[in-house]
């Protein structure tokens, strides 16, 4: 596990989160180190896309808090969150590059609103991030033009513009085939290495997971069920984590769930 | 079998696959006997439609005391009969509309109607901030797209504006006139089809147009930004999206409705002129020099910061209604209907203050 002198990156304290009277995430608690690749999982609608969207301030918590580089993440228009913000890269699940402009300009925007860079230099970065993701020369589109792929590989060059020390990506690999999904897995492999950028995964992916984690957040019915590192969670061969990743579908309740009918039933002797 | 004697039993024998077309036609959901034998003997599927209108069944034989017999069943169909499904446990949540009748509602109603109030008042602040002092801000105040906004929203719109001026000015002179020419005074065309234009209907009917065009596509636009997870990308960046996709259009309306109002009250006066010119024979120098006679500067004055009031209502109804947008293409569509109709509601509100004030 990790080293616990180093401080976090991303530390999720005892959050609770609300969607009007439901409760999604139950006093959770994830911590993120430098370097580290943490994936969130669980199955469908177990809270991990609201935890990712509260640990980069797009929700608040109703209670606990989160905080990014040792900075309580605050409402929208707090000065310090903003600030801490630019710090985070964030790769949308459906991508979220702006239909109003090219690929290039997509991804021109975060240094343009933050930087005084001069437009040459700007471009050149530009340049650079689609090399990076494998879209050299399809800058000039519109996201529309764009396949999904594509369209994913765009808001991750959109998502690392500003070379932000962590990225937070939200089902990366969902609706991609398995070679645009494995080369997703390996650039951000890549970028772990080359930057020592730190990295949250929100996924239920499992070749995902096996190729990409170092650390595992399991959430189930929005607490965690289990945290640790990789190798002790494929350890686990019962219980929810153990059928995740057993890819074994959970066992039915007794009864099913209710009382039944009770249907009088005759057979022929 | 043991059904009671005074209820004659019906055996009902069900095909190999039991459909919903053999459902429909045999009605065998609402059935009227007492005692029923449904034989399943050769029946080797059921779809969903026949599971559901056999559980029906046994539900309301069970309710008025009946009996349903299942001869035969194998063991698969059985448990596909019996199990129902896990209810979910969000089911538990609290209720959605209040309880405690009347004055709990008019309670929930009033609150709701505080926070949209809120909401829009913050995005109305944000919008004036961002649009004024948040300018200073040099870098992250994008000039260039204003004038793309000019050209859409306000270029765009001049055929329009143009058209429909020029056809109401023709209306309300032909109404006019009628009048006038009755009393004799149909000298006083020009003033009147003039400072109606200038001072009221020139300035409210691009409004009303502009409500239409460019409001509900300021709705649509940050609605479907918020469906797409664009607003909340823009928030990530730490970018306002206020600032980002309101203020452009902002300063945009601000500077284009003047002259969209400018160019409208003229061609209306022109279609009044028109009127006076073939229908009542008024000579252009009778009507242009009562006009000049009787127009003031106020008057001009009156129709420009109008036209200025009612551009800031039309963005910021429509921005107020596009963040509202939650989650669907659906919402996207009632939001842009309930933008239009309240930026109408308002400017007319507004045309009613301004009567007093100016």
């Amino acid at each position: 596990m990790q080293p616990k002198a180093e401080k976090p990156i991303v530390a999720a304290t005892g959050i609770s989160v609300y969607y009007g009277a439901l409760r999604v995430l139950r006093e959770v608690s994830v911590r993120v180190f430098p370097s580290e690749i943490r994936v969130i999982l669980g199955t469908s609608g177990c809270g991990k896309t609201t935890l990712l969207k509260t640990m980069v301030g797009l929700l608040r918590p109703a209670a606990g808090s989160v905080r990014l580089f040792d900075v309580e993440i605050g409402e929208q228009d707090d000065p310090e969150t903003i600030a801490v913000l630019k710090k985070a890269g964030v790769l949308f699940q459906n991508g979220a590059l702006l239909g109003s402009l090219t690929v290039e300009e997509n991804i021109a925007l975060p240094l343009q609103m933050h930087t005084s860079l001069p437009q040459r230099l700007i471009g050149e970065i530009v340049e650079y991030k689609l090399s990076q993701v494998r879209l050299a020369g399809s800058g000039h589109l519109y996201p529309a033009e764009l396949s999904g792929g594509m369209r994913k590989r765009a808001a991750l060059a959109r998502a690392l513009a500003h070379d932000p020390p962590v990225l937070f990506c939200d089902e990366p690999s969902a609706g991609l085939d398995p070679t645009t999904a494995a080369g997703l897995d390996r650039l951000l492999l890549d970028l772990r290495r080359t930057l020592g950028i730190t990295i949250v995964v929100v996924t239920h992916e499992l070749r995902s997971i096996e190729t990409i984690a170092d650390n595992v957040s399991f959430l189930k019915d929005g607490s965690v069920l289990f945290d640790g590192t990789l190798a002790e969670a494929l350890t686990l061969t019962t219980g929810p984590v153990g059928e995740f990743f057993s890819r074994a579908e959970p066992p039915l309740p007794a009864g099913n769930g209710g009382p039944g009918y009770g249907f009088i039933v005759e057979r022929d002797s | 079998m043991d059904l009671p004697h005074e209820n004659p039993v019906t055996i009902i024998t069900l095909p190999t696959d039991l459909d919903y077309f053999w459902v429909e036609k045999t009605r065998l959901f609402d059935r009227p006997e007492q005692a029923l034998v449904l034989d399943f003997s050769a029946t080797k599927r059921l779809d969903s439609a026949a599971l559901c209108a056999i559980r029906l069944l046994q539900e309301d034989l069970k309710a008025r005391n009946g009996r349903l017999v299942l001869r035969n069943v194998s063991e698969d169909l059985l448990s596909l009969l019996e199990n129902p499904s896990k209810p979910l446990e969000i089911s538990a949540r609290a209720p959605r509309s209040p309880e405690g009748g009347f004055f709990a509602l008019v309670g929930d109603r009033l609150i709701g109607a505080k926070e949209s109030c809120i909401a829009a008042l913050s995005v109305l602040a944000e919008m004036l901030y961002w649009g004024t002092i948040g300018i200073l801000k040099k870098r992250e105040f994008r000039r260039g797209v204003v004038g793309e906004q000019m050209y859409l929203l306000g270029y765009k719109a001049l055929g329009i504006v143009g058209l429909l001026s020029f056809l109401i000015g023709m209306v309300l002179a032909i109404q006019v006139a009628m009048q006038l020419k009755d009393f004799g005074a149909s000298v006083f065309l020009g003033p009147l089809i003039g400072i109606t234009m200038i001072r009221e209907m020139g300035p409210i009917l691009t409004a009303v147009i502009l409500a239409g065009r460019t409001g509900s596509a300021t709705t649509a636009e940050i609605g479907t930004m918020g469906v797409g997870e664009e607003l909340d990308a823009l928030r990530t960046m730490g970018i306002n999206p206020i600032q980002f996709i309101v203020v452009p259009k902002f300063w945009a309306l601000s500077l284009t409705m003047p002259v969209l109002s400018t160019l409208g009250t003229g061609a209306g006066i022109l279609g009044g002129w028109l009127v006076g010119i073939f229908y009542l024979g008024l000579s252009s120098s009778t009507f242009w020099g009562q006009l000049s006679e009787n127009l003031h500067a106020e008057d001009v004055f009156t129709g420009l910061i109008k036209s200025v009031v009612f551009s800031w209502l039309i963005i910021w109804i429509g921005a107020y209604y596009g963040f509202r947008v939650r989650g669907s293409a659906e919402s996207v569509g009632r939001e842009t209907t309930a933008s239009v109709v309240a930026c109408i509601f308002i400017i007319i509100v507004a045309d009613a203050a301004f009567s007093f004030i100016l």
